[in-house]
């Protein structure tokens, strides 16, 4: 069948590219490997730079192609189908680019090409490790694009290409439209998802990205270390790269988390998501990284743990990739990427990937051949005979005792022991101790795959116990960013150092005490649980550490350095880091929920130990007090799927009177395809965030009808002193009267009146009666209504039930007495623009550090 | 012994200690029968909404309580006391999560994920 509109050349020319990418990046691994070897001639480095050079215009290729299609709106393909629509706003096709899985491999894979340009032209004047280098990098490239291509082996799919036909879609290849040669006439794409229509997500995932990309040079370098036993000559090099990774993997990790404050409604800014946290994971690391590098270039030494740490977080970003994109999270995360059937391939990159690590650092050559022979036998008897568990742990148990074997009988080591009052030992024991933080925090991520490999079923790792874990590393690696600087390499004047911080360390212990007792122990400490007693005390002293590290390091800045910016970049960064810790603990521990259930209507409680009420009822047109404000509901209208609802925040103004201060429009996406998403919304102040968002509405548009109307009576069944809640008002049954005595209604078999005497409270407070009344007469019971004009009540006292001693009324209410209502949810964040602030000032301290380097090295060179 | 040494063993020792601590209090994953057995016990325990059963959210009443009866992937229906207001799109979903304890019978959760039919990834190309 021939098919009209389709636009062939375009998936052509984009898999042509996919193809030529993946072929380039191979004759560029092979030309590297090569080259480095050659000794006077550079014959197979011209053939591996024209390579490398034709893979980077290839991966431009895709890009542009990919983006043409998308501009264009050429839905016969599926990736543009899947990703984007007509009706969608222009400037989020960049957000389509990278929604789905083939889109994120091809933004990264584009990150890797750019960088290995700019290192490529950075490395001409240290040639020799030029080739090993761009070999490693290569080396990922061509399985970076092995990711694109969509080729199957058999049964078995090699990657998956963004250049797939719609119609030639597995999922979609029998339905009626295939039949259909002009179905592109009428076709509209499924879009993109709403909840990235956002722009932050505009900018976080390629920020994020080529700080994930930026991994990979600080690897691509301790690999090439490895292979050619030159443990030291990379470092030098390496450094700013790897700071330039920590600025930019940093600001991808915190700009993720402002999307999540500002567009989702989880409450906050982190939430240790299995997707944040394979983030934050490779930032910690190379954070240790970047550290022990400079302990190697200003004392040398500390070669391993240089390696290891190196190559963990590119690892660790691969591990990520598998844990987000194979679909093992299943419903443990709200990122979920669906599973496009890579898990597998993904696995055995991971695995690659130790094992060339492992293999290049054996130094003793037959255990070298008897660990990649054991590997090969563990693969080819995983392949034909299953038992893979078995097999895996084998292989991971053999590789990690090589590793060490290796380290303790071949790889070089100091001779001598690290003082302690240095700051090689003191910045090594950070850099461990934020290793030994990403083990923990990557170990609870992984719980999922823990449950698979032991046939588990264990919960995943719940906020507090995160939190719990993490502080006290927090706490001392604070401290040890406070200190580290006034020791001084190889030895320290143990007099002099405590004479530098004690003037900062007073001060800070002194201001945290004054601002911790009142923040933590004044109110909350007596009625706490113990479980909170241990968080106060945690929080308390992480604040004064946090402080500590502010104060020392600014300090240092202004005393030792001078007040010189050129050399102030760690002194900025580490304020930085500080203020982002200090910000993230006072906002998230003094987090306020200021929505409780306020309108004064009756609440049942049931259960115990459950959080205390955190929604608020607020009707249309009622104010009811929020936390400092009073707010009132004014309305809400549709702006397309969106429902806006506009609540205005009141406080009192200095004559005493309310005035609006600030109004807020949280909002819910009803789409008919996502199915309803609530937006936050948030009023900034310098010193405080005033969050707000709806968990409960009625998005109907409200219908025309007679307001004075009665509705349906519901029956009410109580007893004296119950309390009914209605639309507008709480009735409370006061007391029953009666005319007569049981004894002489028996007697005279006469008129018998109960009157039920009602109270009605409205919203304001005002107080209404009604006296329904009970009339028995002759036997024939003939109930006597009650109205209360003023809330649209009617009552009809109706029977009575002598066993349970309880009476039933009817009540009715007015249709205009059931007014629009939301359910809303509402907290205060304080100080959480020190977090922001904190972001910024470590990018900028970073950044200077950076510069500062190679500047160092401009002069060194010249 | 170097210092060196003495911190790897700390190391190691805590990266022990961790996952000792997280094996032996951590919630897992139940049934409705285990979490019966254990009352007072948090579990997470994975099933379906009855949909035949009308959902309780009365937010004038109380605006974080609402119920609904569950059955678990063993078929047993509980009905469950949910602390919270009632979730979007709560009668579209098709899996829950709920994380609580067993009380008097009822299952009292405070919190509840669910996996909703996603109509986005789910949507097919028509004309």
């Amino acid at each position: 069948m021939t098919y009209t509109g389709e636009h062939i050349w375009a998936g052509q020319l984009g898999h042509g590219f996919v193809i030529l990418s993946f072929v380039a990046a191979l004759m560029a691994t092979i030309g590297y490997y090569f080259s480095s070897k050659e000794q006077l001639t550079h014959s197979w480095k011209r053939f591996a730079d024209i390579f490398f050079s034709l893979h980077s215009v290839a991966v431009l290729g895709i890009a542009c192609t990919l983006f043409y299609m998308l501009f264009n709106h050429f839905y016969e393909y599926s990736y543009v189908w899947q990703h984007s629509n007509n009706s969608m706003p222009m400037q989020y096709i960049l957000s389509c680019f990278w929604e789905g899985q083939e889109g994120s491999f091809l933004l990264w894979t584009f990150w890797n090409v750019v960088l290995g340009n700019i290192l490529k032209r950075s490395l001409k004047y240290n040639q020799s490790w030029e080739a090993p280098v761009m070999l490693v990098f290569s080396l990922v490239q061509v399985f970076l694009a092995s990711m694109l291509l969509g080729i199957y082996f058999g049964d078995y799919k090699l990657g998956s290409s963004p250049f797939l036909l719609l119609r030639e879609n597995p999922e979609f290849s029998n339905l009626p439209f295939v039949q259909n040669a002009n179905y592109l006439a009428k076709l509209d794409g499924r879009g993109l998802n709403p909840l990235l229509m956002n722009y932050w997500m505009v900018i976080h995932p390629p920020t994020l990205f080529l700080g994930f990309s930026s991994t990979l040079v600080p690897f691509a370098f301790a690999i090439a270390g490895l292979w050619r036993r030159d443990y030291t000559g990379w470092q030098k090099t390496a450094l700013p790269w790897s700071f330039f990774s920590v600025a930019i993997l940093g600001t991808g990790i915190l700009m993720g988390g402002a999307w999540a404050y500002e567009a989702l409604s989880f409450n906050g800014f982190w939430a240790w998501d299995p997707v944040e946290n394979s983030s934050l994971v490779p930032w910690l690391v190379v954070v240790g990284a970047a550290h022990v590098m400079i302990v190697n270039k200003n004392k040398g030494g500390s070669l391993f743990t240089t390696h290891l740490l190196s190559v963990s977080s590119f690892l660790l970003v691969l591990y990520s990739t598998f844990l987000t994109r194979s679909g093992i999270l299943g419903n443990t995360s709200v990122h979920a990427f669906t599973d496009l059937g890579m898990q597998g391939q993904l696995v055995i990159y991971v695995l690659t990937f130790i094992f060339l690590f492992v293999t290049l650092l054996i130094h003793d050559s037959l255990l070298k051949v008897s660990y990649i022979v054991l590997s090969l036998i563990l693969c080819y008897f995983g392949i034909l005979y299953g038992y893979k568990k078995v097999l895996f742990f084998t292989w991971i148990i053999v590789s990690t005792a090589a590793t060490v074997w290796t380290y303790i009988k071949d790889f070089p080591k100091e001779k001598n022991e690290e003082e302690l009052f240095s700051r090689e030992f003191w910045m090594f024991i950070g850099a461990l101790l934020l290793l030994l933080s990403s083990i923990v925090i990557t170990y609870f991520t992984s719980i999922p795959v823990v449950n698979k490999l032991f046939n588990a079923n264990r919960a995943p790792v719940k906020i507090a116990d995160y939190n719990l874990w993490q502080i006290p590393f927090a706490i001392i690696i604070i401290l040890l960013v406070a200190v580290t600087q006034f020791f001084k390499y190889k030895r320290t004047d143990t007099a002099q150092f405590y004479k530098n911080i004690r003037w900062s360390m007073v001060i800070s212990v002194v201001a945290g005490l004054v601002c911790c007792i009142p923040l933590y122990f004044v109110k909350d400490y007596k009625t706490a649980s113990t479980e909170d007693r241990v968080n106060y005390i945690l929080y308390s002293l992480l604040f004064i550490s946090a402080i500590f590290a502010i104060l020392a390091n600014a300090d240092y800045w202004v005393r030792i350095l001078k007040g010189k910016i050129r050399h102030a970049g760690a002194s900025i960064a580490h304020i930085g880091f500080a203020m982002i810790l200090l910000g993230a603990l006072i906002s998230t521990s003094k987090r306020q929920t200021i929505s409780q259930n306020t309108s004064k209507k009756q609440v049942e409680r049931l259960g115990e130990n459950f959080n205390a009420q955190k929604s608020l009822v607020l009707t249309l047109g009622d104010t009811l007090p929020l936390g400092p404000y009073m707010v009132t509901y004014t309305g809400k209208k549709r702006e397309g799927i969106d429902v806006y609802f506009h609540m205005d925040y009141l406080a009192k103004s200095k004559a005493g009177k309310l005035e609006k201060v600030f109004d807020l429009s949280p909002m819910i996406e009803d789409n008919p395809r996502m199915g309803k998403a609530s937006n936050p919304d948030t009023k900034h102040f310098l010193g405080r965030d005033i969050y707000t968002h709806v968990t409960y509405a009625d998005l109907s548009e409200p219908a025309d009808v007679d307001k004075d109307a009665y509705k349906e009576p519901t029956n009410f069944v109580g007893h004296m002193h119950d309390t009914i809640p209605l639309d507008n008002s709480l009735v409370v049954i006061d007391s029953l009267l009666t005319n007569l005595s049981e004894q002489e209604y028996r007697q005279n078999d006469s008129l018998l009146i109960i009157t039920a005497v009602l109270r009605a409270l409205d919203i304001d407070g005002h107080v209404y009666k009604a006296r329904p009344k009970y009339i028995v007469r002759k036997n024939m019971i003939d109930p006597q209504e009650a109205v209360i004009p003023e809330l649209g009540l009617k009552f009809i006292f109706w029977k009575i039930n002598p066993e349970q001693g309880s009476v039933e009324i009817q009540i009715s209410e007015k249709v205009g007495n059931t007014k629009d209502f939301i359910v809303l949810e509402a907290y205060m964040f304080p100080f959480i623009n020190v977090l922001w602030a904190g972001c910024i000032v470590m990018v900028i301290g970073t950044v200077i550090a950076i510069r500062e380097r190679f500047r160092l090295r401009k002069i060194s060179q010249a | 012994m170097k210092k060196i040494h003495v911190v790897g063993i700390i190391v190691i020792a805590v990266a022990i200690g961790v996952i000792l601590t997280s094996l032996s209090n951590s919630t897992s994953y139940a049934d409705f029968k285990e979490a019966m057995a254990n009352p007072g016990t948090e579990y997470h325990v994975v099933g379906k909404l009855d949909k035949t059963i009308p959902v309780e959210y009365d937010p004038k009443v109380n605006a974080d309580l609402c119920s609904f009866y569950m059955k678990d992937n063993n078929g047993e229906e509980k009905k469950v006391v949910l602390h919270k207001s009632v979730p979007q799109d709560f009668q579209k979903s098709e899996q829950l999560v709920l994380i609580g304890k067993m009380q008097n019978g009822e299952f009292h959760a405070n919190d509840v994920l669910m996996k909703c039919p996603s109509k986005y990834n789910d949507g097919k190309p028509q004309i």
